[in-house]
């Protein structure tokens, strides 16, 4: 009955501005607000604008195709130790090698990883995918072509160049590249999802079966998707290693596996944009105990995402879209 | 000519063989039932037509073409369409979302990315179509789950029906329909082209006797008997072991 009526009730005019204002907000605390905020600000929004982008191409396998992988780290990461490896053997820091190469080898190891883990569905997809994860964990630990002399991961690393003379990246344009990179991939993603293939994706993950008896090649379907997901999170991985300087194994492990997933799930796994909102609560919970409490923050972030799951189950993004529409409807509704 | 051929075929699961070498062919536009007890093989013989299950032993032929080893959306694509005994409408989506999902399967661009999928016009107006001619249009933004279990019903068989199939098979149409909603599938299933072949499974005598042109008797696996309605009927074996009447 209340979404009965919430349907046939036309918003009042003047209300179009209402109902667009979170996207107005977002665009003016993306693009306009950091220039005027301090570098450190800057590179905590570059962070991230980095697992946004790391949780939505998640979110296409996870969300939409309903594959739960434990073992996208292992993308990410594979991402990052190729800008890592460039700069550490081969002393190139150009933007233009670096993210393609990065973007390859990850999609190339979720090629061969899709299938291997594709092979079995639901728990045992997610064991697979996990196991797979720590053996690339293990291999960055103990190869020592991955690794700076004298350290485990390879530190040293610096903001990528672009080949151009007199143009040097600093923290802030360095974070409006991030932003035009992950503005571009949130535009592929949205574009997928709404495509034949994105929704074919959801019908395989309500009922497989069906999907096969329609004509649907549900096992390529999955597949596509879960090597898309994972050049998602190399893209997302180019950046990190970039952004942070270093890339250690705990970049490919389980650690970092964990957060997109938490993301998805904390911002809401049935959306487009739930998984942002779940990045954005992660990384400015995880800023503020990183100042209060460091050596919590484990269990603060276990917190949340118990909390998020026995009181939002449907995700902490849908919970303030509907508390927007409700006050924007009511808003709307004085004026007119 | 043959719409689909079946020689031989066998599956079993451990020591039980649930269809036990079956043999029959359809022709093209014949409307087949097949009845039998609980537990005759039915619903495995379909899963063996559909491709859910591999055979055992023996072939299946679908307009003269060997599909035994073939999987089931490629056979979706040679034109076969399927209605489950089980609703398996995609639950939780919205009407017309079940409805392009199901009308895109066989098309050449259900794997294209970046365009949106209600952008394809000849699709989009035959899902309206569809859904108007079961009455559902009305709905089409509702979930799947909310609609009565005769809408389901309706909505599974029709848009298997949409599909425009070389071969249907409907596993029990009439399952948990009112009288009233079973008479409305019937005059369904005779509204079908006559290029279009039907096999049903079923239980509803009414169903059974109004759209059969020929009853193949299952039982353990084994057809017992095979023919028109009215030899079926007649059939003393038939009212031994499936009628259950003994003189």
């Amino acid at each position: 009955m209340e979404t009965a009526k919430q349907e046939t009730i036309t918003q009042p005019e003047g209300s179009q501005l209402v109902t667009f204002a979170p996207h107005v907000a977002g665009v003016v605390i993306l693009v306009i607000l950091p220039a005027f905020l301090s570098s450190y600000i800057q590179s905590v929004m570059t962070r991230f604008l980095i697992f946004a982008l790391f949780a939505m191409g998640y979110n296409l396998a996870f969300g939409c195709a309903g594959l739960i992988s434990l073992g996208h780290a292992a993308y990410f990461g594979a991402g990052g130790y190729a800008v890592a490896v460039l700069k550490l053997h081969y002393g190139s820091n150009l933007f233009w090698v670096g993210a393609p190469v990065g973007i390859l080898v990850a999609t190339l190891i979720a090629a061969i990883f899709g299938i291997i883990a594709l092979r079995v569905s639901g728990i045992y997809f997610l064991l697979v995918t996990f196991a797979l994860g720590q053996l690339l964990y293990s291999v960055a630990w103990n190869v020592s072509w991955l690794n700076t002399p004298g350290m485990q991961g390879i530190a040293g690393l610096s903001l990528p160049s672009f080949g151009i003379a007199g143009f040097t990246l600093n923290t802030t344009s360095f974070y409006y590249l991030v932003l035009l990179v992950s503005l571009i991939c949130f535009y592929l993603l949205f574009r997928m999802v709404n495509s034949p293939f994105g929704r074919a994706l959801v019908g395989i993950r309500e009922g497989e079966a069906r999907m096969r008896s329609l004509g649907y090649n549900t096992w390529l379907y999955k597949y596509i998707a879960f090597v898309i997901s994972g050049a998602f999170a190399g893209i997302a991985g180019v950046l990190f290693g970039y952004y942070n300087y270093l890339i250690s194994p705990t970049h490919l492990g389980v650690g970092t596996s964990f957060l997109p997933m938490c993301m998805a799930i904390i911002g809401g796994v049935g959306t487009f944009l739930g998984p942002v909102i779940g990045a954005a609560i992660i990384i400015f919970v995880e800023l503020f105990a990183s100042i209060m409490t460091p050596e919590r923050w484990p269990l603060i972030l276990g917190g949340l995402f118990v909390l998020a799951i026995m009181f939002a189950r449907e995700g902490i993004g849908v919970y303030l879209w509907r508390l927007w529409n409700k006050v924007s409807y009511h808003y709307g509704s004085i004026k007119g | 000519m043959e719409a689909l051929r079946v020689e031989g075929l066998s599956k079993n699961f451990g020591g039980v063989s649930a269809v036990d070498n079956v043999s029959f062919g359809v022709e093209v536009g014949e409307r087949l039932v097949i009845i039998g007890p609980n537990g005759a093989g039915k619903t495995t013989l379909f899963n063996l037509i559909n491709g859910q299950l591999p055979a055992t032993s023996g072939r299946i032929f679908f307009l003269g073409q060997d599909i035994t080893a073939i999987p089931t959306h490629r056979r979706a694509h040679l034109g076969q369409a399927r209605a489950f005994q089980i609703i398996s409408l995609l639950l939780n989506l919205s009407v017309v979302d079940n409805a392009l999902l199901a009308l895109h399967g066989t098309k050449p661009y259900r794997f294209k990315l970046f365009r949106p999928i209600t952008h394809y016009k000849l699709i989009s107006d035959k899902v309206q179509e569809t859904l108007k001619a079961l009455d559902l249009w009305g709905k089409r933004d509702e979930l799947v789950k909310n609609l009565s279990y005769g809408e389901q019903r309706r909505m599974e068989i029709g848009l298997s029906l949409g599909l425009q199939p070389k071969l249907l098979l409907l596993d029990e149409p009439s399952a948990g329909l009112t009288m009233e909603e079973c008479s409305g599938i019937i005059d369904m299933i005779k509204n079908l082209g006559l290029d279009i072949t039907v096999i049903i499974v079923d239980h509803d005598m009414d169903l059974v006797f109004g759209v059969a042109e020929r009853i193949i008797v299952l039982h353990y696996g084994q057809i017992i008997a095979d023919g028109t309605p009215e030899q079926i009927q007649t059939d003393p074996r038939v009212k031994e072991i499936y009628l259950g009447i003994e003189e």
